[in-house]
């Protein structure tokens, strides 16, 4: 595209220092810190302090099983959502998709606080519990696991609908129909159709929405309080409270890990299986 | 006559200089973010036209306002802040505060005497004291005890302050009194509330959070700071603030001045301390229901005394935790809560 190469690099160079000097040098900072001794050197002891301590353990796991839960929810949702909206004519498709985009214009803080009201004892979901009779009185949700769930699904649902929608776009519109005619049910359409043409669209969806629900504070500190700690929250608290930057560089070391290795898992997953080179 | 003419010009000069240089004076504050407005209105301003100066207001939580002179205490930048003031004990004990002449400030001897040297070395005022109890619903319970917390009765619908809050370790101290156990590292109360974790609805971190929980009924009791409570009388529920028989407990905002800055700042930081300690601006401040006032000959009004915490005798009857317990347990405190309660 450019006359020589020196053009191109030239051009990326204002985009390259950027992020070097205001993104990677503060991060790299940042996670070696949890890499030096208490005298200096290397030191892999913050890491063994930080995981031998059972509310760490407690916190990590309970991260990662969310991270995953509201990762494959949205998936599922996302994929039934993003296949009706492609079928749609391209003026209903443009509404929908901007509807899909407005909560995302919201305030994540505006809507965290929905849900305050939505979840309450007194709030519509527990109006309906009551008035099903399934409960005599309202139940807490609020503070628990499934608040956090819910609010961090809501959160990133519309990234895995929108890198769907992107994906399915590109996809043949007559292949699904073509497999239909040749016997394949629906299983083995979505499973050997659908998910080997939309797989870029579901590692970028499947990492957005990991990676976010993995490192959302507000959504946690707010549905979740200090009673559902998340490795967000836990970082926070460690910075402000405790002062302690070395548990702070571990929690985020494995926030960064965690984003790229299911990234790389998800790469895997989706590739399709029975291409022969 | 031509020696006077100059001498009039450089005297008209003067003059017309005099404010140009006043205003070339800036004192940089560091300041809690609450009711920025109202401060603006009944503190600021009216200082700038006193001083001739002005006056450049930063906020920001403890934390980011310690880091700030710790990080810049070669060069401060900040010539006096606000904060609680067991932060302000952890700022002195690294050498980064400077005593504060009492001496220049004239409304000193008004002072309560909790609040003339709260650190006990000079380096710290008080401008404001609070109590904290507990608010609750009188339709639903009665609250005589900090004991009554962990009451069955209350059970899903009590919240307490995270131990990571002001109000957080003195929560549990006055629930270790009501259980006879008042052991400062907290470890009897703290083992009963995490027995207890399943009956407490939140562990919260501000008062407006537990403002709104209270509002939508999913909270019927907390401990919260006097300072907060107009949020909750005014709530359309029937709401009351408890005298548990254990007593109620205090806590203090103190004004600093960080070591190390010019003389000339240090001067104007305390003509602003000692205007904001003036009867005058102690009362306009407690009749905004922003702080409780700490100057004895403040009297505020019966309405907005209903707010706050005022009055000799309640002041006197608080229970303060020693600041330096507070720093010196901080972090076995977290990881007590952390192992015991959170888990």
């Amino acid at each position: 595209m450019f006359e020589n190469k020196t053009t191109g690099l030239l051009l990326v160079l204002p985009a390259a220092v950027f992020a070097s000097v205001l993104f990677l040098l503060p991060v790299g900072i940042l996670l070696s810190e949890g890499f030096a001794g208490s005298e200096g050197g290397f030191s892999l002891g913050a890491y063994v302090e930080f995981f031998s301590s059972e509310l760490n353990n407690t916190v990590f796991w309970r991260s990662l099983r969310l991270g995953l839960w509201v990762m494959l929810t949205s998936a599922v949702i996302g994929y039934a959502a993003a296949f009706s909206i492609v079928q749609l004519s391209p003026k209903s498709r443009g509404r929908v998709f901007a509807l899909i985009i407005l909560p995302l214009m919201i305030s994540p803080v505006a809507r965290t606080y929905a849900w305050l009201v939505i979840l309450g004892r007194t709030g519509l979901v527990n109006q309906v519990i009551v008035g099903l009779g399934l409960s005599e009185e309202g139940l807490q949700l609020l503070f628990t696991e499934t608040a956090v769930f819910i609010g961090l699904l809501q959160l990133f649902l519309p990234l895995m609908i929108i890198a769907l929608i992107s994906s399915m776009e590109n996809m043949p519109r007559d292949v699904v129909p073509a497999a239909r005619v040749l016997g394949a049910n629906w299983f083995s359409v979505f499973f050997r159709v659908i998910l080997p043409l939309t797989r870029e669209g579901l590692v970028v969806g499947g990492t957005l929405v990991f990676a976010g629900s993995i490192t959302a504070y507000i959504t946690p500190a707010i549905l979740g309080g200090s009673k559902v700690l998340m490795l967000e929250t836990l970082l926070y608290q460690r910075v402000t409270v405790a002062n302690d930057y070395a548990a702070a560089s571990v929690i985020a070391m494995i926030l960064v890990v965690m984003s790229i290795v299911t990234n790389l898992l998800l790469k895997r997953l989706a590739k399709p299986r029975n291409r022969r080179a | 006559m031509k020696l006077g003419r100059y001498a009039a010009a450089a005297a008209i000069g003067a003059l017309c200089a005099a404010p140009a240089m006043a205003a070339d004076k800036t004192l940089t504050i560091s300041v809690y973010a609450f009711a920025q407005d109202e401060f603006k209105e009944l503190v600021y301003d009216p200082f700038e036209e006193i001083c001739g100066c002005e006056l450049v207001v930063e906020t920001g939580n403890s934390v980011e306002r310690m880091s700030k002179i710790e990080a810049n205490k070669e060069n401060p930048v900040i010539d006096m802040a606000v904060m609680s003031v067991h932060d302000a004990l952890a700022l002195s004990r690294k050498g980064l505060l400077q005593k504060i002449d009492t001496s220049k400030l004239s409304n000193y001897g008004d002072l309560f005497d909790i609040a003339k040297d709260p650190l006990g070395n000079g380096e710290a005022v008080g401008y404001t004291v609070y109590a904290t109890s507990i608010v609750y619903r009188a339709d639903k319970v009665d609250i005589q005890s900090w004991a009554d917390l962990l009451d069955p009765e209350l059970a899903g619908y009590v919240s307490l302050p995270d131990i990571t809050t002001n109000q957080g370790p003195g929560t549990l101290w006055m629930i270790g009194k009501a259980i006879g156990d008042d052991d400062l590292s907290l470890e009897g109360p703290m083992k009963l509330v995490g027995e207890k974790a399943d009956d407490i609805a939140t562990f919260y971190l501000r008062s407006s959070q537990l403002a709104q929980l209270v509002q939508q009924e999913e909270v019927w009791a907390a401990p919260v700071g006097r300072f907060a409570w107009s949020r909750f009388r005014d709530n359309g529920l029937d709401m009351k603030w408890a005298e548990p028989e254990e007593g109620q407990f205090g806590d203090m905002n103190v004004m600093i001045m960080p070591a190390g800055i010019p003389a000339e700042n240090a001067e104007l930081a305390l003509q602003f301390m000692d205007f904001w300690l003036s009867h005058d601006i102690q009362l306009a401040l407690a009749e905004a229901l922003i702080d409780s006032p700490v100057n004895d000959t403040v009297e505020v009004s019966a309405e907005a005394a209903e707010g706050l915490t005022v009055g000799a005798d309640l002041i006197n009857s608080l229970v303060f935790m020693d600041p330096g317990v507070i720093l010196d347990n901080r972090d076995a405190w977290l990881e007590t809560w952390n192992s015991t309660v959170v888990r």
